[in-house]
């Protein structure tokens, strides 16, 4: 099992940064002819941030960048390493955090790599630039964020209402501070949460980039398909066991936990698996009434909109879990204390 | 109450169906059964009947007994 305990990696600051446009569940549910308030009451979402043709999820994550580097006063070329989670990235090739190296100005000597990870996404960056600051390197970027209203069909009952776009940045430091984290994968899922073509496996064409009938709306094999049933599923299977394991880990009681930061995935679903895992819900903060399921970046998002004052001020000890997407699912405990946190910012 | 009235009664407050509307013979199509609803049950089913439920098999229900068959297993 993917384990692993840090000393050495400390959580100095994280900065979100989302579109401006805002759409409402209201309007996009009067489009699909949906109930508007069984949607809400099943969701949590009431409104969600789209980002327009112009915006990526990279921009979004620099404009986190440079307003969190300027309020942490940290100098561009003290930054060592730079990593990219999205399933959003600008190109094929190269990779966006290459990009994002050159656009933010870090040094040439900065290491700089993306990840593809979803809903799990965050935590696994976390334990990457843990690994490398715990391994010697001082200062890591981690840079999260998805735009997956881009890929995704607004003719899709499944989709249509759930994501927000976002970005966010978290800077990582070498100073004394613990944390524990456990990751597994279960790639038979995979088919559960897909863009089938658009890749290598099937080229985009002029037939698959055409939607189709399919059930609940229109999609396009280019754009993403989701199995709802089959991620409440694998999420009430995989994740209160995960929980367990992780406290067992990490060494910690429920109630030396002051929250949990869940993926956003939905309101229902997040319910239920707190009542699975034994945790009040009172412990566990949404940021889905106004920004959706917010992809990766779901957990920075939600700790920037319901938190940032109190890990401003104070050290708050966590569990965060991430799950979906792969299926892969992520967990960590860790303490966030006294950290740099503008405000969330929104993009034009 | 035995658990096939419970699922009953659980149904109707779910699907918000008039309660004690729900004999068993009812076929699902006819109730407001949707893939919103299928979420809904997979979590009913944990949640009230301490079962993890196999979601082709709720996708093959065609009635209400199909579903207390699920949750029987």
């Amino acid at each position: 099992m993917a384990k692993s305990t840090f000393h050495n990696a400390r959580v100095a600051g994280i900065a979100c940064t989302l579109p401006e446009n805002e759409v409402s569940t209201e309007a996009i549910a009067s489009v699909l002819g949906l109930p508007p308030r069984r949607i809400v009451a099943m969701t949590g979402i009431e409104k969600r941030r789209v980002a327009p043709p112009h915006i990526c999820a990279s921009d979004l994550c620099a404009d986190a960048t440079e307003r969190l580097l300027a309020t942490l006063g940290w100098k561009k070329e003290s930054i060592e390493a730079l990593i990219f989670v999205s399933q959003t990235p600008d190109y094929i090739l190269p990779a966006t955090a290459c990009t994002l190296q050159h656009r933010l100005g870090l040094s040439k000597e900065c290491a700089s790599f993306d990840v593809n990870q979803g809903c799990s996404g965050y935590i696994y960056g976390l334990w990457l630039a843990s690994s490398l600051v715990e391994t010697g390197l001082q200062r890591v970027l981690l840079l999260v964020g998805d735009t997956l209203n881009r890929i995704s069909s607004e003719e899709d009952k499944s989709v249509a209402f759930l994501f927000g776009d976002s970005g966010s940045a978290t800077a990582m430091e070498r100073i004394p501070a613990t944390s524990h984290f456990i990751l597994g994968t279960d790639g038979g899922g995979a088919g559960n949460l897909i863009i089938e073509a658009g890749q290598c496996r099937q080229r985009p064409n002029s037939v698959n980039s055409l939607r189709v009938e399919v059930e609940g709306g229109k999609r396009s094999p280019t754009e993403l398909f989701m199995d709802g049933s089959e991620v409440m599923a694998f999420t009430l299977r995989e994740v209160p066991p995960l929980f367990e394991q992780l406290l067992g880990y990490a060494g910690l009681q429920r109630s030396q936990l002051d929250g949990i930061v869940m993926h956003q995935a939905n309101k229902f679903l997040i319910e239920n698996l707190a009542r699975k895992i034994d945790m009040p819900l009172e412990l566990i903060p949404l940021s889905l009434s106004e920004f959706g399921n917010t992809s990766c970046a779901s957990i920075p998002v939600t700790i920037s909109a319901c938190l940032r004052e109190v890990v401003s001020a104070k050290s708050l000890t966590l569990a965060l879990l991430g799950f979906g997407v792969g299926w892969s699912w992520s967990a960590c405990t860790l303490s966030l204390n006294s950290i740099s946190t503008p405000e969330i910012a929104f993009l034009k | 109450m035995n658990n096939e009235d419970k699922l009953h009664r659980d149904l109707e407050e779910m699907l918000e169906l008039d309660p004690a509307s729900l004999k068993g013979d009812e076929a699902l199509e006819t109730l407001n059964w949707d893939s919103m609803a299928v979420v809904m049950f997979i979590a009913m089913a944990d949640k009230n009947y301490g079962v993890a439920v196999n979601v082709s098999d709720v996708r093959s229900a065609k009635n209400v007994a199909d579903l207390y068959a699920l949750i029987s297993k």
